[in-house]
């Protein structure tokens, strides 16, 4: 647990993104990876992009190395790194991050201490279409 | 499943139908046929068929059948006065039938009138113990009010008496993953293979899951199935060559005390390598040098 509280700051490019991708397959989880780096002065974690995942097969192994495999090589290339992990779940009232959720983002934050997990709340997208808020729609999770 | 030309058949169609160049009773037929979730394209398009009468005398005795697939679509969709109204529609021209009273039970189920639906379907299934769908709905009930358990209990019983519904071992595979109960999973996909040995996606689903289970004996058989999918798809699967990279180093790790001169692997792995570099060059010759350099990662940690 952080015993320093850091801020996170989500870019646009990222949030729309992993919006876009649930939006997409609205019958099926979906999960993402969140790309970006700790600020210099080191209190903000800046979440500058995001590169969705799955939308089908989600728990099984291979896929899901491969991908971070090919995510660090491309983004260290940029100076970025794998900062957290998003999820979506598969039905609109499900607001709890599921076991697979937990063990990937468990694992994510062994490279990186301070990753957050951003679990969609698909009640909130849903509002979206018929009102203009501009509240956040997903629930952070460290 | 679909096979690629009946997808391509299904988008061409589709396409045509969405810039008002006619064809919509094919598309609608099309989606029939294939089984496929278009629900929002079907309701457009049926709706649109059915609210005008010189179309719909057109279609003749097929105009219930596209009541029915009309309702459904709205209720996928959630535009339920529309479903109301179609399965009114057919409870007047049909007023003993029991597939009417399907219908209206599902959208009692679209409501999330969980009890009475359930009803419903019980008294249904009394009256035909053999109806697939209905034990279907029941499923998936189960399911959407997340009572995982209750849909694996309810999937087992189903797959007790229809043993070759291959869709509903699928299902039943995925539930399990999604649970981590990856033995199992591997039971439901081997008896997919059993049934259906030439589609190459379950061949590619049962090595992910050994892959995930792990154990030098599971890797290996992964990876054995990894080259089947290979085989299969005339070595285009981009995945299953990834995963025979990912089954070479992982072999090469869990026998790393054992000295063991695996050279049929390591040529395996060379030729899925090159493979997949071929495939970056002429698809995405922009991501070759991440590709190399994680191909190189994987052979250099085993």
């Amino acid at each position: 647990m952080g015993s320093n509280d850091l801020k996170y700051e989500v870019s646009q490019n990222a949030y729309i993104k992993l919006v876009l991708h649930s939006l997409k397959h609205p019958t099926s989880a979906v999960n993402g990876v969140l790309i970006g780096r700790i600020s210099s002065s080191n209190d903000t974690v800046e979440i500058t992009d995001a590169v969705p995942l799955f939308h089908s097969q989600i728990p099984l192994l291979p896929q899901l190395e491969i991908s971070l495999i090919l995510i660090e090589e491309y983004f260290s290339t940029k100076g970025l790194n794998i900062v957290g992990y998003f999820h979506a779940n598969e039905r609109s009232d499900d607001f709890e991050l599921g076991g697979v959720a937990k063990n990937i983002g468990d694992h994510i934050c062994r490279y990186f201490p301070q990753a957050a997990i951003l679990l969609l709340d698909n009640k909130k997208l849903e509002a979206l279409k018929k009102s203009k808020s501009s509240s956040a729609i997903m629930q952070g999770c460290i | 499943m679909v096979t690629k030309t009946e997808e391509s058949e299904l988008k061409n169609l589709e396409i045509q139908v969405d810039n008002g160049g006619g064809g919509a009773w094919e598309y609608l037929s099309l989606v029939r046929k294939l089984k496929v979730r278009r629900s929002d394209k079907v309701l457009k398009h049926g709706l649109s068929i059915l609210n005008d009468s010189k179309l719909r005398s057109k279609l003749g005795a097929d105009e219930w059948t596209l009541y029915e697939q009309v309702a459904v679509a709205a209720m996928d969709c959630q535009c339920l006065d529309v479903a109301q109204d179609c399965t009114k529609a057919l409870r007047k021209r049909f007023s003993e039938s029991k597939r009417v009273g399907r219908l209206e039970a599902m959208l009692l189920e679209a409501k999330g009138s969980w009890e009475k639906a359930e009803k419903a379907y019980s008294s249904l299934l009394e009256d035909n113990p053999l109806d697939q769908i209905i034990h279907k709905r029941r499923v998936a009930m189960a399911k959407a009010q997340g009572n995982i358990s209750g849909a694996i209990e309810w999937l087992n019983k189903y797959l007790e008496i229809f043993m070759a519904d291959h869709d509903a071992w699928r299902e039943l595979a995925e539930i399990y993953s999604s649970l981590q109960m990856y033995k199992q999973a591997a039971f439901c996909y081997e008896e997919v293979i059993l049934a259906q040995p030439t589609v190459p996606l379950y061949h590619l689903a049962y090595a992910d899951v050994l892959y995930t289970l792990g154990g030098l004996e599971n890797v290996q058989t992964a990876k054995k199935y990894y080259a089947s999918t290979i085989d299969l798809t005339g070595g285009k699967n981009t995945r299953a060559l990834f995963g025979i990279c990912l089954c070479t180093s992982a072999i090469a790790q869990l026998t790393k005390g054992k000295n063991k001169e695996d050279k049929e692997g390591s040529q395996l792995q060379s030729l899925a390598a090159k493979a997949l570099e071929r495939d970056y060059k002429q698809r995405a010759p922009d991501k070759l040098p991440q590709l190399t350099t994680a191909l190189k990662s994987l052979t250099l940690s085993s």
